[in-house]
């Protein structure tokens, strides 16, 4: 516990958490501020006009979808009468749209946080799980590279103890810091909302779905920071791990991607993480690929298919809980010179 | 005398693919007895910090056997870390954080009273300086507060590599007396140094290391009578005349600027007679006595009068493999 508050005090004092804090107080500022200059209160008649073409926008894709029915049934001509009408008629089915047109789409200028807290929280994430991998790998680093450790170890020499102690207080830590930052942001944008723009339709769903988002970015950037401790301590510096992320960004996401891609590799999203983070962020996702289907797309032949959230977090759990095992065990046998 | 750090055997090899395999130390012996001031010397390279790295966990030992306070280290090194200060080569602390702030931070992750802080603050006088940031301290204030933060835990062992780097004059009068005053309330300090008068003013035993092997230890005063060669500097009126005279007499002198240095000499009364009787009167009959520079620079080959400078990690070992024991007689 002692070690624990010891390190606590030393994380807290560390300059570029400091700055990294700074900066996220600031883009979250920067963003409540042009949010909330860009927005106002809807006045009764936008709102009553809003509502109008969004019903209509609504009928419009009844009616669409009716009309490919009818064509597909044989009751109308091919011809599509200058509009567009696919072959299968599912595709503009309003039942399985993701979203229907609502009142809030046909309102410009105006911030409504049941349509913005999603994407508003996406940003956070991102900006946390950077927090946490630059944090957790410069923590570390510095530490491995300026004799810190050496000096701790020689207070208490139980490397893994030591270890351990650090990485707990850095993921307790960041998720202390994720959880206030994530709550103060969704706060602020949902007061916006109700005081200079719409709340939305924030009922159970729109609650449920949120948590969901956020409880998932939580996990995302816990492992970012395992991930970016375990490379830094690997590696012994901190430009271990910035280095092992810029050559896995540019040799695989970018030149694998380009490599599977002649090579007509199948399903080559599946190879990346950036898929992989995408689908355990959304609780699953779907990509194209028009090689399932030899003959081309038909009624037997999907040419999407699905990575699942559960497949996607064994994947990033395997890798950082690999190369946190991995960094234990070098840690524990490495001579610090 | 019990053991406070005993080494038997120590080897280190440090590999990398860059340069390849290197031994850093060789089947080093150690053993330091509780109560003695131990200064351990060797040349740039010799395995120092190695040892001491080995000594305290930081660095796997190929093979060799260790203790500290009895208990075999690294293993069971834990059980005693609250009793052994130590500083390996210049620690580094952090620039932001203040002299006193980052004892008491090392004073709470050891689970050692805050109030030690001021104590040990006091103690190396940074009792004044305390609340200013790292990053402004000097190299001997850094040292300084190394020093500290092994005393921290009020240790029965005191490992401190190299203590008085960046020190000024007086810094170094200050830690020799820290010292003195510490083994004189119990504490057994082993102190590695490049320093050599200092070594030779504050400890009692030495323990000199070359190229990864013990070459001498013992007591500092038996170590430098092992290597007196019984010399005296004569000053004479006519050094040439008295040189004939005691070769006549069967002594090795050699005039060496205005005096004579007469060399196998056990009792120097023969010199006065022998130069006496021929009217040459002696104005000086000085000793030479060898000081630990010079023992060690011998034992070490670290100085030698070559136009190729000397590389780190060129000293030599000991002819005949032999190890200069005065506790133990000399080792095959």
């Amino acid at each position: 516990m002692n070690l624990v508050r010891a390190e606590l005090e030393r994380l807290s004092a560390r300059r570029f958490v400091q700055l990294m804090v700074v900066l996220l107080v600031l883009a979250f500022a920067v963003t409540a501020a042009t949010t909330l200059a860009g927005s106002h209160k809807p006045s009764v008649s936008e709102l009553n006009s809003a509502r109008q073409q969004a019903t209509e926008a609504r009928q419009s894709m009844e009616a669409t979808f009716r009309e490919c029915l009818a064509r597909q049934g044989g009751a109308l001509p091919t011809e599509d009468g200058g509009m567009y009408l696919p072959a299968d008629c599912s595709e503009i089915d309003p039942v399985l749209q993701d979203r229907l047109p609502i009142a809030a789409d046909f309102l410009p200028g105006v911030f409504t946080f049941a349509e913005q807290a999603q994407p508003l929280l996406y940003f956070l994430i991102a900006f946390l799980v950077l927090f946490g991998f630059l944090v957790g790998a410069s923590y570390i680093g510095a530490d491995l590279t300026s004799g810190g450790v050496v000096n701790l170890l020689l207070w208490r020499p139980r490397r893994v103890t030591v270890l351990a102690a650090k990485l707990g207080t850095l993921l307790g830590t960041v998720l202390v810091l994720a959880l206030l930052a994530s709550v103060a942001y969704l706060a602020t944008f949902w007061v916006i909302g109700q005081a200079a723009g719409l709340p939305g339709r924030l009922d159970g769903d729109f609650w449920r779905s949120l948590g969901a988002v956020h409880g998932r970015g939580l996990v995302l950037v816990l492992l970012a920071s395992a991930l970016g401790f375990a490379i830094a301590t690997l590696g012994r510096h901190t430009s271990a791990a910035l280095g092992a992320f810029a050559a896995y960004a540019v040799v695989w996401e970018l030149g694998a991607r380009l490599v599977l891609e002649i090579v007509d590799a199948r399903k080559s999203d599946l190879f990346m993480l950036s898929s992989h983070i995408g689908a355990w962020l959304n609780g699953g996702a779907r990509f194209y690929d028009e090689r399932l289907c030899a003959g081309g797309p038909g009624l037997n032949c999907d040419s999407f298919y699905t990575i699942t959230w559960g497949s996607s977090l064994l994947v990033l759990l395997v890798l950082a809980g690999g190369l946190t095992a991995a960094a234990f065990a070098v840690f524990r046998r490495r001579d610090l010179i | 005398m019990s053991a406070v750090i005993e080494i038997e055997g120590l080897r280190k090899t440090f590999r990398s693919l860059r340069s390849g395999r290197r031994v850093a130390v060789d089947g080093f012996d150690l053993l330091v007895e509780a109560g003695q001031v131990h200064g351990f010397l060797g040349p740039n390279g010799s395995g120092k910090t190695t040892t001491l790295r080995a000594l305290l966990g930081l660095v796997r030992a190929d093979s060799g056997r260790m203790t500290v306070l009895g208990e075999p280290s690294p293993e069971l090194l834990p059980r005693v870390a609250g009793q052994v200060g130590a500083i390996v080569e210049s620690p580094q602390f952090f620039g932001n954080f203040t002299g006193y702030r980052t004892l008491r931070l090392l004073a709470r992750a050891g689970g050692v009273p805050v109030s030690r802080v001021d104590e040990v603050l006091e103690l190396v006088g940074l009792h004044d300086r305390g609340d200013e940031r790292v990053k402004g301290y000097s190299l001997g204030m850094k040292q300084r507060l190394a020093v500290a933060s092994a005393l921290l835990k009020d240790p029965r062992l005191l490992i401190l590599d190299e203590p008085a780097n960046g020190l000024d004059p007086a810094g170094i009068r200050e830690m020799r007396d820290l010292m003195r005053s510490l083994a004189a309330n119990g504490v057994t300090v082993l102190v590695s140094s490049h320093i050599l008068g200092e070594i030779q003013l504050i400890c009692d035993h030495v323990t000199i290391i070359s190229r990864g092997r013990r070459v001498a230890t013992g007591r500092v005063d038996e170590v430098l009578a092992g290597h007196d060669r019984h010399e005296f500097l004569v000053r004479v009126a006519e050094p040439e005349r008295a040189v004939d005279l005691l070769h006549a007499a069967e002594l090795t002198a050699v005039v060496d600027g205005g005096a004579l240095v007469v060399s196998g000499v056990s009792d120097p009364t023969v010199v006065s007679r022998v130069l006496g009787e021929q009217g040459l009167w002696v104005g000086e009959l000085t000793p030479l006595r060898p000081d630990l520079e010079s023992v060690f620079l011998e034992l070490t080959g670290a100085y030698e009068h070559s136009s190729v400078p000397r590389q780190v990690g060129d000293s030599s070992l000991p002819q005949g493999e032999a190890v200069i024991d005065l506790d133990r007689g000399v080792d095959a």
